[in-house]
């Protein structure tokens, strides 16, 4: 696998933005004028309240949780399948598909639960 | 840095094809907003740009001179390295990832063998995987470096929606990896070689006006992964965390100027993957349909007459070829951007998770069971 | 100095440098990205040692899903009092100089038993680790297939678990 290639690349486009990023400064000039207003976020034209006891859903962590579970899942079936036909071809093409179908028992028994229990509701 | 080539000519040569490949998708960026200004034009029935230059062709180029003159501005909360670096940070996954697609068979001259893409990986596609996930990033870093309530629920609700596609996504490939028994894109390619063929239950089939592509053996993990891509690159139907009437333009809602512009290099370069993905996939990549690659070569050296010559047209052709499928899924998803309306976004997550997660896993295990099927029972 | 050594020191210094960022940089957020880099410079190490399935799953699950879910979650906090909390303090500097003293004597100790395991080489070469993840898979479905099964259990009952967590009094979802 071409490390150094990937490497190398990294570098040049991590450099080649920066320079973009100089240049834009360099051409467009830096902030010159910059009043109250400018510098404020968009707010539609308000001014920005920031409130103090804002709880925060708990929605996003499931979904990430929940994400990494069925990735992590998902990652088991790629050396299955890449080497699937070769179980078959080797004699053990029985054994390996329904040793995967048992965890994907297990996979779809967790997916349906949790689609049950409306884990994943976004009002 | 083995694999880059043995001697200090080919290392030079494979280092600059990278560096070529990276300017290639950025350039290809002002043609696809061209053709998306003057496409969506043409279905909204108006004109598009089209001062600019003859057909408006230059028109982005305006636009970029006019970016370039913009001032640079940092909000006041913001985080002014994370500000910076998250458009940077927007070309390095999209641009590595693409360089991993195989676009042609591969030029040989002389003694030394150039690859048509950045470099080969031979776990090809679970690396191309991995620094498609790194995206999610991007956008983090952007919501949160702006310092604003608008960008952070923005940037929030998009990585949300990245990664509920990216299960549907990875699962969609493990049915193609269960047809071609491999990870390494251009082994993917040459097993579509010929006509469509179907070995099993012992006896094989041909069907001779067909080509062997990838289309035909799994529509639904096609259909899947094509509509998983639009997901993972942020475009209508599913752009809700940056649609303009919700939450004004999410997570790059501060953002103006150039830096802009590199978010949409970062977007059409996702767009630009899962194109080169599809037809890797699902049409043959670089294959002529009806062509074999040495059919294609003999007749080069039929014209050419000398093999440089030959191994140039076959190169060139097959490059052709590739680029003819590549631009057709392009300008798919442009199309679709200006057909469908906008899903709302609980209906968005419902989809990614309650239907096409329980559809690619039906059709992984449909797959493999035809597969066992096919090896083991003689009809 | 080969193209793999220089590789090697190169990677190994950035994993080093990101993983002690994450412990003294004061942004959280800060933390995080540099743990998710660590992540990424750990992933092209193990394609130096020819891993490459093992290099892209890393960078599939480990910089793709768990730091994400990280610095999704860090960056939904407004966390400056906890950033103030452990910086400046007669025993905040105790623990700095202590945990500074056992990471030393870690590394030492580290260096001192790696020499003494000198001749002891691993299997490493190219043309052994061509098919590391057909080994892998064999291991994995025919000769571990119970602990293979046992962590399809384990998940489902992380999953179980985290929605129970979310569901907890005082929050947004309680029940």
């Amino acid at each position: 696998m071409p490390l150094g290639g990937v490497i190398f690349i990294t570098a040049f486009i991590a450099v080649f933005g920066v320079i973009l990023i100089f240049l834009a400064r360099a051409i467009g000039g830096m902030a010159k004028r910059s009043s109250k207003a400018k510098m404020e976020i968009y707010e539609c034209g308000i001014e920005e309240i920031e409130k103090k006891d804002t709880k925060i859903s708990v929605k996003f962590y499931l979904t990430a949780i929940l994400f990494i579970l069925f990735d992590i899942e998902i990652i088991f079936m790629y050396p299955w399948a890449v080497n699937f036909r070769n179980f078959i071809s080797g004699g053990a093409g029985a054994y390996v598909f329904v040793s995967m179908l048992v965890f994907l028992a297990i996979f779809i028994f967790g997916l349906w639960w949790e689609i049950k229990s409306k884990a994943l509701e976004w009002d | 840095m083995s694999s880059m080539g043995t001697t200090g000519f080919e290392i030079t040569v494979n280092l600059i094809k990278t560096v070529l490949v990276f300017l290639m998708m950025v350039q290809a960026v002002p043609i696809l907003v061209w053709l998306e200004r003057r496409g969506s034009a043409f279905i909204q029935n108006r004109f598009g740009p089209n001062r600019v230059g003859p057909l408006g062709l230059v028109q982005l180029l305006a636009d970029a001179v006019k970016f370039l003159n913009k001032e640079d501005f940092v909000p006041d909360k913001a985080n002014r390295f994370l500000f910076y670096a998250a458009p940077v940070f927007a070309l390095i996954p999209a641009a590595i990832a693409y360089m991993a697609i195989p676009m042609s068979v591969p030029l040989i001259i002389g003694d030394s063998k150039f690859l048509i893409q950045g470099y080969e990986v031979n776990v090809g596609i679970v690396f191309i995987l991995g620094i498609s996930s790194l995206a999610a990033y991007t956008i983090l870093m952007a919501g949160w470096g702006s310092g604003s309530k608008f960008s952070l629920m923005g940037a929030m609700r998009a990585s949300a929606q990245i990664i509920s596609y990216e299960l549907a996504l990875g699962l969609s490939i493990v049915g193609v990896i269960l047809m071609y028994g491999t990870f390494n894109l251009t082994e993917m390619i040459q097993q579509q070689q010929g006509p469509l063929h179907f070995t099993g239950f012992g006896y094989e089939s041909y069907i001779p006006w067909l080509p062997n592509w990838g289309i035909f053996f799994q529509p639904v993990g096609a259909i899947i992964f094509f509509a998983a891509a639009f997901a993972e690159s942020n475009r209508l139907p599913f752009d809700l965390a940056e649609g303009e009437a919700e939450l004004v333009a999410g997570f790059h809602t501060e953002y103006g100027g150039f830096k802009m512009l590199m978010f949409f290099i970062g977007e059409y370069g996702h767009m630009m993957i899962a194109s080169g993905l599809m037809t890797t996939f699902f049409f043959g990549g670089y294959l002529i349909p009806g062509l074999t690659p040495n059919d294609v070569y003999q007749m080069g050296l039929n014209w050419f007459g000398s093999e440089t010559g030959a191994n140039i047209f076959n190169s060139v052709a097959h490059f052709l070829s590739y680029n003819v499928k590549f631009a057709i899924f392009l300008w798919i998803f442009i199309h679709v951007r200006w057909t469908l309306p906008r899903f709302r976004y609980d209906q968005l997550m419902d989809l990614g998770w309650k239907t096409m997660l329980p559809w690619a896993l039906a059709n992984t295990i449909i797959t493999a069971a035809i597969i066992f099927a096919a090896n083991y029972f003689v009809l | 100095m080969s193209a793999d050594a220089f590789l090697f020191w190169f990677l190994s210094l950035l994993v080093l440098v990101s993983g002690l960022s994450v412990v003294l940089l004061t942004n959280p957020v800060y933390s995080a990205l540099c743990l998710a880099m660590t992540m990424v410079g750990v992933s092209a190490l193990f394609v130096t040692l020819n891993a490459y399935f093992l290099a892209g799953v890393q960078l599939i699950v480990y910089a793709g899903a768990v730091m994400v879910l990280f610095v999704m979650v860090l960056m939904l906090f407004d966390l400056k009092h906890e950033t103030q909390a452990f910086t400046r303090g007669k025993i905040t500097g105790a623990i700095k100089i202590a945990s500074v003293g056992i990471l030393a004597g870690l590394v030492v100790g580290a260096i001192t038993i790696g020499k003494s395991l000198e001749n002891i080489k691993a299997v490493a070469d190219n043309a052994q680790a061509a098919d590391t993840t057909k080994i892998l898979s064999e291991n994995l479905f025919l000769k571990n297939v119970f602990g293979f099964e046992a962590l399809g259990v384990l998940l489902l009952v992380i999953a179980v678990g985290t929605v129970a967590l979310s569901r907890s009094k005082g929050g947004t979802h309680a029940k």
